[in-house]
């Protein structure tokens, strides 16, 4: 089955070089539209409070450890009491977010101009590749690929003993579709419009959903368990303290000497015995 | 924050252009990106590439953004006939622009116009409720005139909106501690502490008004901040040492004023202070020094 066909070279001066201009051509076009469309969206003070309290409450997770107990219990009651915590969002608000992005009549536009920018061209370059380039075996792919993909990549070649390698120019058209964003990023700098596969992933999930990043800020808050990471500061510092004069290369200061001191000579005021073992063990770790 | 890899290289090109070697649009870029404030020179080498029409046209697009910058760096240092000129540039290329209107309230500022300024203000903020700068811009205003309870009235406003941002927050601290309301102030050294947890400038202030608040919690609380400001700093900050002892020396205090007498905290203050008996006296004498400077 894998016998070589000889390709005409006129296919890639007539077929391959001209489809892939074409399609930088429609992206360059495609980003000097959506630049002189582009209307400017007043930001909803809503959505920009939402943002940074957000933003408030994951540092306040994040850094947790480092403030006293007393006031991260302070501020994780503000942000997540029943009345008028900042993270509360009542029931019944919650659904309503995705509707209300609907019915803003803004916004809707903003979308809906943003799909049309991108289907619009992709739907007439797709069908001009179909009309013009279709019916013979254009490229060959460089790798074996199984039996699956042939109604995929040879859809205007009703041969099927045609190895699957053989592909037509539909194949071709879809890995510039793919490929030219790396080009386009280049050439336009690394804001362009012309990113469809991002958007189309972007597309499954939707927007920005305000009042559920709420709540599961708020649940994440609920859950954290404070354990102040200062609370055996102090005791760390003071063998940090030894340990910044070892280096300051003091005469007077042999290393081994000190620690002893502290140990030995009547200061068995420092408490139970075992605390200061573990001071020691945990203070000298943290030195090295 | 700048880091120091940046810091380092503001102050590389400084001297590359101060000496007379070219790159001063590097240097004006940097500095328009770190923020930082050195309007002297931005006014000096950014007048030298607008007054020369060559390397203006050069500049291409960027021309009006050192228009811009030229013209706060002229308020800065009350070139207002400098500022006058860029801003009059910067209207006539752009007729309709609410960032030319700013620059322009900036400048009745300058001139020490406070309500013609606060109108223009107010009047741009109504058309634009989420423009940051026109919010700093007034509490900075009524910071000017001396009103610091307005001051501290617009800080608040805006951080109820934007309270993600530190900046702020820093201000409300030092004005709070300007006002010796030291309770606020540790509350907006808790943020700082809480955006930015690796940073001991904000360790160290928060032991210091901690510190001067007073009070056993407190004092041991302060001795555990200024603790992880040694670790953070590597030792290296005497300030936070000396906070050190004079915490133990407090607590020490309170302590023989209260009835209970934890043998602990006895033990502790010895356990300082056995380490700085070994330190040379030239190196306590800097220390001392340091304290007074303080």
């Amino acid at each position: 089955m894998a016998e070589d066909l000889v390709l005409d070279t006129a296919i890639r001066d007539w077929v391959l070089i001209p489809l892939s201009v074409v399609m930088v051509l429609i992206g360059v076009l495609r980003y000097f539209v959506s630049k002189l469309m582009r209307s400017f969206q007043v930001p909803d003070p809503k959505i920009v409070k939402e943002g940074q309290v957000i933003v408030r409450a994951r540092n306040l997770r994040a850094a947790a450890n480092f403030i006293p107990p007393k006031s991260f219990r302070s501020r994780r009651v503000y942000f997540s009491n029943e009345e008028n915590g900042l993270l509360f969002v009542p029931k019944g608000q919650a659904q309503n977010a995705q509707a209300q992005m609907f019915s803003d009549p803004n916004m809707a536009m903003d979308m809906m101009k943003k799909n049309l920018s991108m289907i619009i061209p992709q739907t007439l370059t797709f069908a001009w590749v179909n009309f013009f380039f279709s019916g013979f075996v254009a490229a060959k792919i460089p790798f074996p690929l199984t039996q699956r993909f042939r109604s995929m990549l040879q859809n205007g070649i009703d041969l099927s003993t045609v190895d699957v390698s053989y592909v037509s120019s539909r194949s071709w058209y879809f890995l510039n579709l793919f490929g030219l964003r790396g080009l386009f990023s280049l050439i336009l700098g690394e804001e362009n419009a012309t990113d469809d596969t991002q958007r189309m992933m972007q597309m499954s999930g939707f927007g920005f959903d305000p009042s559920k990043s709420l709540s599961a800020e708020k649940d994440g808050l609920d859950i954290v368990q404070h354990e102040w990471a200062l609370h055996n500061s102090q005791l760390c510092f003071s063998r940090a303290d030894v340990g910044f004069h070892k280096q300051g290369k003091e005469a007077s200061l042999a290393p081994s000497n000190v620690p002893q001191q502290v140990q030995a000579s009547g200061l068995d005021s420092i408490g139970p015995r075992n605390e200061t073992s573990f001071a020691n063990t945990y203070a000298y770790a943290m030195l090295i | 924050m700048v880091s120091k890899t940046e810091e380092t290289q503001l102050n590389r090109l400084e001297n590359q252009v101060d000496n007379g070697g070219g790159g001063a649009w590097e240097y004006l870029c940097l500095a328009r990106k770190l923020k930082v404030r050195r309007p002297e020179k931005v006014l000096k080498y950014g007048l030298s590439i607008l007054n020369d029409s060559k390397k203006r046209s050069a500049l291409g697009p960027e021309e009006w953004t050192l228009y811009e910058q030229v013209a706060i760096a002229a308020m800065d240092c009350q070139c207002l006939d400098v500022a006058k000129d860029c801003i009059k540039v910067l209207r006539k290329k752009f007729p309709e622009s609410k960032r030319v209107g700013r620059l322009e309230g900036m400048l009745l500022e300058a001139k020490g116009l406070w309500g013609e300024a606060e109108k223009a203000y107010s009047s741009l903020s109504e058309d634009n409720p989420l423009d940051q700068v026109i919010h700093k811009r007034r509490v900075a205003m009524a910071k000017a005139q001396g009103n610091i309870s307005a001051a501290i009235e617009w800080l608040n406003k805006y951080l109820e909106i934007f309270m993600a941002d530190h900046d702020a927050w820093r201000e409300l601290a030092e004005i709070y501690v300007s006002l010796q309301m030291y309770k606020q102030a540790a509350f907006c050294y808790e943020e700082l502490i809480l955006s930015q947890p690796t940073v001991p400038l904000y360790h160290l202030a928060y032991a210091d008004v901690l510190y001067t608040l007073g009070g056993l919690e407190n004092l041991q609380t302060a001795k555990k901040y200024y603790a992880s400001t040694i670790d953070l700093t590597g030792g290296k900050n005497t300030r936070a040492l000396l906070g050190i002892c004079l915490c133990t020396s407090a607590i020490g205090q309170v302590q023989k004023a209260g009835t209970k007498k934890t043998r602990r905290v006895q033990s502790c203050s010895l356990w300082q202070q056995k380490p700085w008996r070994k330190i040379t006296k030239r190196e306590l004498m800097i220390n001392m020094a340091c304290l007074l400077v303080f």
